[in-house]
């Protein structure tokens, strides 16, 4: 293929060539954002007859052209053929294909939080992350992840909540209603 | 001497039964959490602090030391017990500890790493008890130039060092620089890139950063690629004071020594940090090892596990000497520690030492302290962390998941933080899957702010001239030892790739068997 020197990695040809394509949107991605970037500091207002001399542009400008020149080095070191080596870990199939549904699940579960948190507390919102992201993870049996994620939640509710006096809210603002309190 | 007596004072503070309990608290969960697959020292630390945010500071410092050390040598429990061939052989205590116990040496290596981690964190802490009085007393002689020439150093020695690629490294330094910048400039008291959300107005914590990256961003990578089928984790037998034998104690308090010396100087400087330091160890084990040991190496040789275990707990004590007396984080995890100083109302740097000696000095010997119980807790409790491993990895991710939650909700109680981190944990994600190391972001996230303010100080200084940047002797110093840092760094990098690619070749059970028997043989006949 196109690299003459594969990086050591142990896949094949058509997962590199996948993942150089990949690679090429993310920092592509990161390009287009400095260049925006770079076009949102001129927004930035500097008052009149500050006493310092660099004021508050002169640093995001430096910043932004930082991450424009290396996203940009980047492309170019992709295109020449050094595609970047995925991480590799102790839990991860190096041979594996990715499962962007096993990523949206898990984002889902996650963003979760935001909703469930304010609504029905801190326990119940921790029950259903948990039991989500397990499911989304392979879970053998969503009665036990929902058992594990509400023993999880009291208990980190009691613990933190309680123990150390972080303020957790232990109900939201619709589980009162629904039982009564 | 007077700092002798302020670390007596600081053993009086650390020795009191509720600081001992939070350093014992502190070790145990370090290593709990350090234990888990997939979660690195970092990770630890960052999902840690949320216990510390309402201890008064000093129960909070003790108690977070305890979890740094912990953190730091629960990996090493993991590569050697978890049996997973070819991923584990960057890291090069898995190297030779991996195939010790496949070959059913999983005790003696454990225990090499114990004791090893034992005596070159002590070692180590001595001598940051030495060298940081010392260089705090040089540090308030640095002018702003000076501090700003060491943040452009650990900038670019961070991001050209941390992680297997220069240019990655420089596009992961110059995003966490840019997360840097969000929020209210402390000088003019404009916005900058807070998107007109209210919520950035006060920045981007760094705590949510490094737990977004590390936490969040590895649960949906190992969730898109996820090993299916039981893992098989190496089963721990015996009593633990007979799990090294003479001969193994006798081959090993030499490395345990020299991985001190190694990792120690390594840590302290920005050059890559423990990950260098255990490779060098490594390296120099190799080299010196004599026949009939020198064979063992790739199959499981003793040396290659006490060295680099010592080099990594060393540096984990050298990363604190620029932390400490300089307020320079060098690696993920002095950023985060740094963060949570910050969060207790400390400001980490030389003044750190004049104005909060006590606890500076009750820090440093709760760092002792805490070497001890890493030693007592870990060799009983081995068994225990075995069975850590086995925890199935759903529930696993999801607990982190959980945990991460918890972290950026506890650090200001609003669900924005909960977005932020997703959102983070999504660039995570992407920054894994395509080989962007994540330290050199959670760094310059945390330094960039603290840049810019010594480079604002030193231009008020000049009046706006420029030159006063690199006018300093101790700047130009400065600028040299970065020019020697980057280019050894960067040799040294390819050395190790070099090294892995040679030693990574698969190595069966049997042959390590076969040579560890060829070895006693030969032993056997020359007694």
């Amino acid at each position: 293929m196109t690299s003459e020197i594969t990086t050591g990695g142990v896949a094949g040809s058509t997962p590199a060539a996948r993942s150089r394509v990949g690679e090429l949107i993310f920092v592509g991605v990161i390009l287009a954002f400095s260049i925006v970037a770079l076009i949102m500091v001129g927004a930035i207002r500097e008052p009149m007859g500050s006493s310092n001399v660099i004021g508050a542009r002169v640093v995001p400008y430096a910043v932004c052209a930082l991450l424009l020149v290396t996203s940009a080095a980047a492309i170019v070191a992709v295109l020449r053929g050094d595609v970047g080596r995925p991480d590799e870990g102790e839990d991860i199939d190096a041979e594996a294909r990715t499962s962007w549904l096993t990523v949206l699940r898990l984002s889902l579960s996650f963003a979760s939080l935001i909703v469930v948190i304010p609504l029905a507390g801190w326990p119940a919102a921790v029950t259903v992350l948990f039991t989500g992201a397990s499911l989304a993870l392979g879970a053998a049996s969503w009665w036990k992840a929902l058992l594990l994620g509400a023993g999880l939640g009291v208990l980190t509710q009691v613990v933190f909540g309680l123990g150390l006096g972080l303020s957790l809210p232990p109900f939201g603002t619709v589980l009162p209603g629904v039982f009564g309190g | 001497m007077d700092s002798i007596q302020l670390l007596l004072d600081g053993f009086a503070t650390a020795l009191q039964p509720q600081y001992l309990l939070f350093s014992f608290l502190g070790v145990l969960l370090g290593t709990a959490v350090g234990v888990l697959p997939g979660i690195g020292p970092a990770m630890t630390v960052a999902l840690l602090l949320p216990l510390t945010y309402t201890l008064d500071v000093t129960s909070a410092i003790i108690m977070f030391a305890g979890i740094y050390y912990g953190g730091m040598y629960g990996g090493s429990t993991t590569s050697i017990l978890l049996n997973t061939p070819g991923e584990s052989a960057s890291i090069v205590t898995a190297l030779e500890g991996n195939r010790m116990a496949r070959a059913g040496r999983a005790t003696a290596a454990l225990a090499t790493a114990a004791i090893g981690s034992f005596i070159a964190g002590t070692l180590a802490t001595g001598l940051l008890t030495l060298a940081a009085p010392w260089i705090a007393d040089f540090a308030v002689t640095l002018g702003p130039a000076d501090y700003f020439a060491l943040m452009i150093v650990a900038f670019l020695t961070v991001g050209a060092l941390l992680g297997s690629s220069p240019v990655r490294g420089l596009v992961s330094l110059a995003i966490g620089l840019f997360f840097g910048l969000v929020g209210t400039d402390t000088l003019t008291g404009q916005q900058r890139f807070t998107f007109a959300i209210p919520n950035l107005g006060d920045g981007i914590d760094v705590v949510i950063v490094a737990v977004g990256l590390f936490a969040v961003g590895e649960a949906l990578y190992v969730g898109s690629r996820m090993r299916h089928g039981k893992l098989p984790v190496i089963p721990v037998t015996g009593s633990w004071r007979t799990w090294m034998s003479k001969s193994d104690w006798r081959r090993s308090w030499k490395p345990w020594l020299r991985g001190t010396a190694i990792g120690f100087p390594i840590g302290s400087i920005p050059a890559g940090g423990a990950d260098v330091a255990t490779f060098l160890s490594y390296a120099t084990e190799k080299k010196l090892a004599r026949e009939p040991y020198k064979q063992q190496f790739g199959r499981g040789a003793i040396e290659g596990v006490a060295g680099p275990e010592a080099a990594n707990n060393a540096a984990a004590a050298g990363v604190l000497v620029p932390l400490l007396t300089l307020g320079l984080p060098t690696t993920a995890t002095a950023a985060i520690i740094i963060s949570a100083f910050q969060t207790y109302g400390l400001r980490p740097g030389p003044l750190l030492f004049e104005s909060e000696s006590a606890l500076v000095w009750a820090l440093i010997a709760s760092l002792y302290v805490g070497n001890v119980v890493l030693v007592v807790l870990n060799l009983p409790l081995v068994g225990m962390w075995a069975k850590v491993l086995q925890i199935p990895r759903p529930y696993l991710y999801a607990g982190i998941l959980v945990f991460a939650g918890l972290g950026a909700y506890a650090a200001n109680f609003t669900v924005f933080d909960l977005g932020l981190l997703l959102v983070l944990g999504l660039i995570g994600f992407f920054m894994r899957r395509h080989g962007y190391p994540v330290s050199p972001l959670v760094v310059g996230a945390i330094l960039g702010p603290m840049a810019e303010e010594q480079l604002r100080k030193a231009m008020a200084i000049s009046q706006g001239d420029p030159i006063i940047l690199v006018q300093g002797l101790t700047s130009q110093v400065i600028y040299g030892v970065m020019i020697v840092l980057l280019l050894g760094g960067l040799w040294l990098r390819r050395r190790q790739r070099r090294f892995e690619q040679v030693d990574a070749a698969a190595v069966d059970t049997t042959t390590i068997r076969a040579v560890d028997e060829e070895l006693a043989q030969q032993l056997r006949d020359r007694d």
